[in-house]
Formats: structure tokens, sequence, C-alpha cells
């Protein structure tokens, strides 16, 4: 399976939410959109579904142009945020229902749907409604409702969002694993930064309706290319040119050209090397302990970074230090 | 679960087949326009037209020429108003008795609360002459002379009417303030009466606005017990009836009616804007408000409660009471014999009221379920004006709808079947009682979530499918209420009917106004009974069924 999503464009009574996105995802990939609330990704994943219709572009699955093609002729496996089980059937029941609607056999699908069950750890709580199960238990429904109809992708609309942060940490997991284990191409839409690097092959960050940068989670941490990129995922010192000029000049060479307020360096809290030194150019402000890390932020010529330093680290608020750094990105403004 | 705010702002009907929503919307559109915007059109046309069809203005000249006319409409005016001021005072006092009294036997509140709901203002009204005409029973037990006639008689028959509807507005609004408003004006020390002046009320206005000129509305369009207890006070209603049944001066009554539906449309609007403002309130309660000891308030609110209510108790009692004696006012020997063969027409028309009321709640609450969830689906363009077209009904007094009727099917394609059968009354009862019920289906579909309905189109669901599966197990509560609102409401009605029934279709309520005309109040008021207790029946299969759906979850 092969999705390819080329220039869509989608506006709600005038206000642009989509502006000409395109990306692919190959077989077995596992996508993340990623950014804001209100950047449009929520709108993409419902055009790719076929429950929103674009303004223009078009969506190619395996070669073929389903851009016309309604939601329910797509089979594609959807999982929503919360509330999308029928309250009024069992949890195997709402597994089924797919296969139902095809007109499967009663007996292929009470199989299909034990097996499914069992594969997302359910198998004992089948005649349950969904009101008697917690949140991660009504989500593990509903990716077995999902995957059981033998989709050609699975799409994910921010499905941990709702859950407690313990249980969305075990099912990010699951999902993973489970998707690994298919092959299913997989889009996910989520908000939350640590949730894309830690689960997709391949992010696509947005911003107001447009792609900022698309790539593996380490490229888009390492290298981002943007400003918002950088700033959106992970934490970020961004110093001007003129600045870094000043204190940083062996970065210039890599800088590309441009003016002065093109591009910006961003060094990544752990990339900042601090050491005590009573003539260094940096002060510290504060420092907080957190056990294997330590992070402090440091006055530096009228500016202020963050920087995260071993745990075990003597430095003192108030300290004088020298500041360096190792690996920085140019992102422009 | 849900702290998370969904970046999706956009409508989300866009998404959904718009064929479906056609389908859907094609026949509850086309009974709107059929049975509610075609009438009234016809009522406005009649009165700014002459016998020839010309268009002229003299209608409306008429009316000053008639002194009745003018002193009528001061009249309605006048028992509006006063019914509007003591139906809100003795409203919010008994909101306040349920909601922020530790008062004991609140059910005993809410038991007599309901009587209202199943006794029409006619059957109020009935209840009133019984005990305070000038025969009444406290004029037979006492000798002291009693005329309940006129404006008092109204305005006591409409207060009572409205009683339980302001209640209702009001406990909605009580019910959303949270406690903890109260605990932080108490911890700044805030007294007992401050905090309902700065806490209470402020968050009642837009409830008080709305009740009010709900009541408003009612009490200006009502005929029930304006044609029972008015007596010599005549008001517009009154005056319309005379005037179409009377002297069959249909241009006349089409006059008056457009002069009754202005004010009533004027007030309905004031009032949706009201609740529109009234919404913005906390969307989570937290937790549950217990009143504060505090003896002296839970005394003043327990005598304004038993001042408001023992009228209703003693009131419809005295209807029960009536309904069971041999020959009222004279012999009043208990006897079953009113219900055994007493009443003229036996219970025909119960029947017939019966009969006429499924009709409506059956069809009403299919047309009404289409058209709420054809309008999820469809766009804001047209969604929109649909919206306001199904809540136009309830500016539109019933009697100026049923004039409409008569107007306009009394000849035409459908007269010959339509007209004069149960059909027709079983529609105008409909489409009278639209507004309330649409808004009841309305408030339900907003409980669908958006995600079931596009998972049932990701896996290949059709409409039909979403119907069945995504709405209709959410919206089910709401279709159970319509379908009983409907019901009960088309039972009772009187204004919408009384020109639509003919003497081959008699309706229990019809059945009551003309056994009171001529004088048989006690089989009058058997038929009443039989009305409230069908009503009482039909109130006590709606909560069991709405109890059985809610338990039906956790049977497994």
């Amino acid at each position: 399976m092969h999705l390819r999503i080329d220039d869509i464009a989608k506006a709600w009574s005038g206000h642009t939410v989509l502006d000409g996105v395109s990306f692919h995802a190959g077989e077995s990939d596992f996508v993340c959109l990623l950014g804001p609330s209100g950047c449009g990704k929520t709108t993409l994943l419902r055009i790719v579904a076929g429950l929103t219709a674009p303004d223009r572009g078009r969506i190619i699955l395996d070669g073929q142009d389903i851009t016309a093609l309604p939601a329910r002729e797509r089979r594609m496996g959807l999982v929503f945020q919360s509330y999308s089980l029928f309250p009024d059937m069992t949890v195997a029941a709402n597994v089924g229902y797919p296969m139902r609607l095809r007109g499967e056999s009663p007996a292929a699908i009470a199989t299909h749907t034990g097996e499914w069950l069992e594969r997302v750890g359910l198998g004992t709580l089948a005649t349950r409604f969904p009101d008697q199960l917690s949140g991660g238990q009504q989500q593990r429904v509903a990716l077995a409702r999902a995957l059981a109809a033998n989709p050609s992708m699975l799409l994910l609309d921010e499905p941990l969002s709702a859950l407690d942060p313990a249980i969305r940490g075990q099912l990010r997991g699951e999902i993973r694993a489970l998707q690994r284990s298919l092959g299913i191409p997989t889009i996910m839409v989520t908000h939350d930064q640590d949730e894309a690097l830690a689960m997709a092959d391949t992010i696509v960050c947005m911003n107001d309706g447009r792609i900022e940068q698309i790539g593996s989670p380490r490229c888009l941490y390492e290298r981002p290319r943007t400003r918002f990129v950088a700033d959106f995922i992970g934490h970020a010192n961004l110093l001007p040119t003129g600045f870094v000029r000043e204190t940083l000049p062996a970065f210039l060479e890599r800088r590309p050209p441009g003016p002065d307020s093109t591009f910006e360096l961003c060094l990544r809290p752990e990339d900042l090397l601090i050491d005590a030194d009573p003539r260094g150019e940096g002060v510290i402000e504060d420092i907080t302990f957190l056990g294997n890390l330590a992070r402090a932020h440091i006055a530096w010529r009228g500016r202020r970074v963050l920087a995260e330093l071993p745990g075990r680290s003597p430095l003192v608020r108030g300290e004088a230090v020298s500041i360096d750094a190792v690996r920085g990105a140019w992102v422009s403004t | 679960m849900g702290e998370y705010v969904s970046s999706v702002v956009a409508p989300r009907a866009i998404a959904r087949p718009r064929f479906g929503a056609a389908l859907l919307l094609a026949l509850p559109l086309l009974g709107l326009l059929l049975f509610f915007v075609h009438p009234l059109l016809t009522v406005l046309w009649r009165s700014v037209t002459d016998a020839n069809g010309a268009f002229t203005l003299a209608n409306y000249g008429r009316l000053l020429d008639d002194p009745g006319l003018p002193r009528a409409a001061l009249r309605s005016l006048s028992i509006g108003v006063a019914t509007t001021f003591t139906t809100m005072a003795f409203g919010l006092c008994l909101a306040m008795t349920l909601h922020r009294s530790r008062l004991r036997g609140k059910f005993l509140i809410r038991g007599a609360l309901l009587l209202p709901m199943l006794a029409p203002s006619l059957v109020l009204g009935l209840g009133l002459v019984c005990l305070l005409g000038r025969n009444g029973l406290v004029h037979r037990l006492t000798g002291i002379p009693t005329d309940i006639y006129g404006f008092w008689g109204l305005l006591i028959a409409n207060t009572l009417y409205g009683l339980p509807q302001v209640v209702i507005i009001v406990s909605a609004a009580l019910e959303r303030t949270p406690a903890r408003h109260y605990d932080a004006a108490a911890s700044m020390g805030a007294t007992p009466w401050r905090q309902f002046i700065d806490v209470t009320l402020p968050r009642l206005r837009f409830a008080l606005l709305a009740a009010a000129f709900l009541v408003f509305t009612e009490t200006l369009t009502d005929f029930g017990s304006a044609v029972v207890v008015g007596g010599s006070y005549r008001v517009l209603a009154m005056e319309i009836y005379s005037e179409v049944v009377g002297q069959l001066d249909f241009a006349m009554g089409a006059t008056l009616g457009v002069v009754l539906l202005a004010p009533a449309l004027l007030s309905v609007w004031l009032g949706r804007l009201a609740k529109r403002r009234q919404d913005s309130g906390d969307a989570s309660p937290g937790r549950a408000l217990v009143p504060e000891h505090h003896p002296l308030r839970d005394a003043v609110l327990g005598t304004v409660a038993a001042i408001a209510l023992l009228p209703v108790v003693a009131v419809v009692g005295t209807v029960a009471y009536v309904s069971a004696v041999k020959l009222w006012p004279y012999d009043r020997t208990l006897t079953l014999a009113n219900y055994t063969g007493g009443m003229p027409d036996g219970y025909g028309p119960v029947a017939t009221s019966l009969g006429v009321s499924l009709l409506a709640a059956v069809v009403g609450v299919v047309m009404i379920f289409a058209l709420s969830a054809g309008l999820r689906r469809a766009s804001p363009r047209i969604a929109r004006p649909l919206q306001v077209l199904a809540s136009l009904p309830a500016a539109v007094p019933g009697m100026v709808l049923g004039l409409g009727y008569v107007l306009t099917f009394n000849h035409g394609a459908l007269s010959g079947w339509f007209y004069g059968s149960a059909a027709i009354v079983a529609a105008c009862s409909l489409y009278h009682y639209h507004a309330q019920a649409f808004l009841t289906m309305q408030t339900g579909m907003r409980q669908v979530p958006d995600a079931l309905e596009d998972a049932v189109a990701s896996f290949g669901g059709d409409t039909r499918h979403v119907l069945r599966d995504a709405v209709l197990p959410f919206a089910m509560p709401a279709a159970i209420s319509t379908f009983f609102y409907l019901f009960m409401r088309s039972l009772v009605t009187l204004s919408g009917v009384i020109f639509l029934v003919t003497p081959g279709l008699g309706l229990a309520s019809v059945a009551v106004m003309r056994l009171d005309e001529n004088g048989f109040l006690a089989q009058a008021a058997a038929y009443a009974m039989c009305v409230v207790v069908a009503g009482a029946l039909a109130l006590g299969a709606m909560r069991l069924l709405l109890h059985v759906l809610k338990d039906r979850r956790h049977v497994a």
C-alpha cells in the first residue's frame, strides 16, 4: 500500500485550513501529522478518510485516484479521540460491526472478533458494554474494530489524547507494536510532540495549513529547518546571527547565505557545553535538579538560554560559567 | 476525558452525504410548508383582502369601529401582564423551594406541579368555576356569595397553568449554578440574602426573562380558560371565536388573529434572545449544592409554596369531585354514573382524542426525528433558516393556526377527505406544538457524537446505518420525550382544534367546553378527568420507558 497526498487544499467559509499540502506514506510506514491546534492536521486526516472533501488536490492510493471515493468505499480503519463506540452494543458486537456491514457470515465474524480481542488483550471482556470499560480499554476496542475490518490503512485521530498519562504511554507502545506486526500503513494525528517522536517513522510537522517539514523524528529534532519546527519539537535556544557572530563564530561556516534576519541558530539544551569559569560570560540564574539531569537557565550577554547538565553537576545559582556548543542547526525565521 | 478541545472548529456537516440530508429533510419540510406556512399565509392574506379577493386594509379599519375589540385587546394585555407577574413570583419561589431550601416533602411540590401539565387551562378553569363560581362548592357550603368569572378567574387559571413551566425553566438555571460560587461568596462574608442577590439572581436573569415571555404569550393566546371563566370579561381569543363561530366573519377572525400574532411573535423572539444569552453557563457544575440550615427561609418558602399549590390541588380535586356527583350542584350524592353512561357521547370523544393524539405523536416523532437528523448533515446555509422555521410555531397561537386550517383546507385538493377528518386535527396539534417538540429532539441530537457517525461511514455504512446505529441510540430518550410531549399536548389542546371539530368528530376537550357552556358541569368534569387520567398514564409510561432505557445498558 502506498498513499500519495497531492496538493490538497481546503477552506471553511473563506478561512484557509489546508494550503497545498503534499506528502506520501509508503508500505508499513507510521506517519504522524504533528502540529498545534487548528493547523489543519485533523482536516487532512478526514480528507484521507473521505469524511471531508478537499477543495483541490488528489489522494492517490496504490496508483488509484480515490479523491472522489466516498468514505465507506475506501476501507480505511479509523480510531477517534473518544466516544466512537456504539453504546448499545457489546464489545464483541462493536468489533464485529464493520464485518456485519460487509455481510460476512456470523461464524466468521465471531472467530475474527475473538482473535482481534485477544490481540488487543481484551479477550475476557467481549460481553461488556462500552460504559463498563476504562478509557484505555475503550480505545483498545476501537483499535480492534478498526483493524478487524481488514483496512487498507489505519487512521488515528488523536487516539490517546483523552487518556491518563500512564495509560497513554502503555497504549503508545501497544499501538506501535501492533502496527509493526501487521505492516499496515498508518497515519496518526497528534499535537503531542513526545507521542510523535516516540511512535513515528515519519513526522509531518504542520503549521497554519502548510507543511513545515517532513522527516524522521531524529531529523526533525536535530536538523529542524524552520524556527517553528525547532520551537515546536523539543526546546530550542534560538540565537540571532549577530549574536552568534560574536559568541560562537565557528557556526557561521555552515550558515546558509542570506541577510542576518533570515536565519537563526538553534541550539538544543543538551548541545550546550557549560563549565564553571570565573571569567565566563554566563551566569547561572537558576538550576533545577531533576535526578538524572539538571536544567539551568543561564544569563548570557543579555539573553537567557536553557542548558541541560548532568544531574550531578556541581554548579550553583549565581555561578559564572563559560558557554560553548557542539552541535547546532540553522533555521529559517 | 474531554479536557482536550478538538482542533476542528469548522462545521462538520459538510462531510456527510448531502443526498442523505436532502432525503431526510424533504418530507418534514414539505409538512412544515403545507401545514404551517401555508395556513399562516392564508390567514395573513385573508386579513388584507375583501370578499372579492382584492387587496384592502379595511378589515384593520373595522377593528376600531367596534368598541368591543380595542377593549378586548386591552383586557388581553392586562391579563397577560398580571398573569406574568403572579406566575413569575410564585414560580421563582417554588423553584427556590425545590433547589435552595431544606424543606422536606419536596415530592409533594413536584407532584402538585404535574397537575397543571396534565390538566389544560380549560380544566383548571372548569375546576375554578365549580369551586368559586356563582353556584360553586364554596358558596354551597358556606353561603358566602362567590363569583369568580372575569379578570380574577382568568388570572388564577392562567397562573396555575403557567406555574410548572416557569419552575422547569428556572430550576434548570438554578441547577447550573455551581456550588463553589456560593462557597466563594460565603467565604467573603456574604449573608444568605446577599448570596441570593449577588449569586443566584444574576444567573437567573435570562431564565426569568425567557419564562416571563413564555407565560405572557401563553396567557395572551389562551382560549381554554377564557371560554370557561372569562364570563363577560371578553378577551381577544373570545372575540376571534365569536367572529368565526358566531358570525362566520372569517375575514374579521383572520384580522384579529394577525393582531394576536404580532405580540406573540415579538414575545417569542425576545424570549429566544434571552435564552441564547443564557446558554453561556458553566459546563461543569461541580459538587452538588446543599442548602444551609435556615429555618426562617424554609418557613417563608414553604408558606409561599403552599399558597401557590393548594389552589392547584383544590381546583383539580374539585373537578374530580364534581365528576363523581349525581347532579351538580343540586344533588351532590357521590356516584360513578357520569362515567358509566352519564356522558352524553359516551367514551367516543375520549377515544377520538386518544386516536388523534396518537396519530400526531407517531407522525410527529418520525418527521421531527428526520428533520433533526437531516439538519445535522445539512450545510449551515440550509440548516439555519430551517431551524427558525421549525421553531416558529411557538409564536403562533393555536386559534390562528386552526383558523388557517379552516381557510386553507375547506376547499381545494385536500378538502375532500382531509377536512373534517381526524388527520386534520392531528396535523393542527402537531404543528401547533412543533417548536417545543423540535427543541427536545434537537437537544437529544446534540448528544450524538460526531465520531460515531464518522466511524459508521468509514466502516462502509450508509445513511440508514448511521441513523440506526449511531444516531438513534443517543437520540432515543429525546425521541421518547418528543412522542409523549406531542401525545399529551394533543390530548388536551382546545384552541387549535376548536374550529376543526365537526358533529361527527367529537374531541374530549371540546366536549368539556360544550358541556360547560350548557351547564352540564358534572359531565364536563367526567370528560376532563378522562383526559387528566389518560395524560397521567402517558406520563407514567414515558417515565417508565426512559428509566428502562437508562438501565438497559447496565444489564449485561
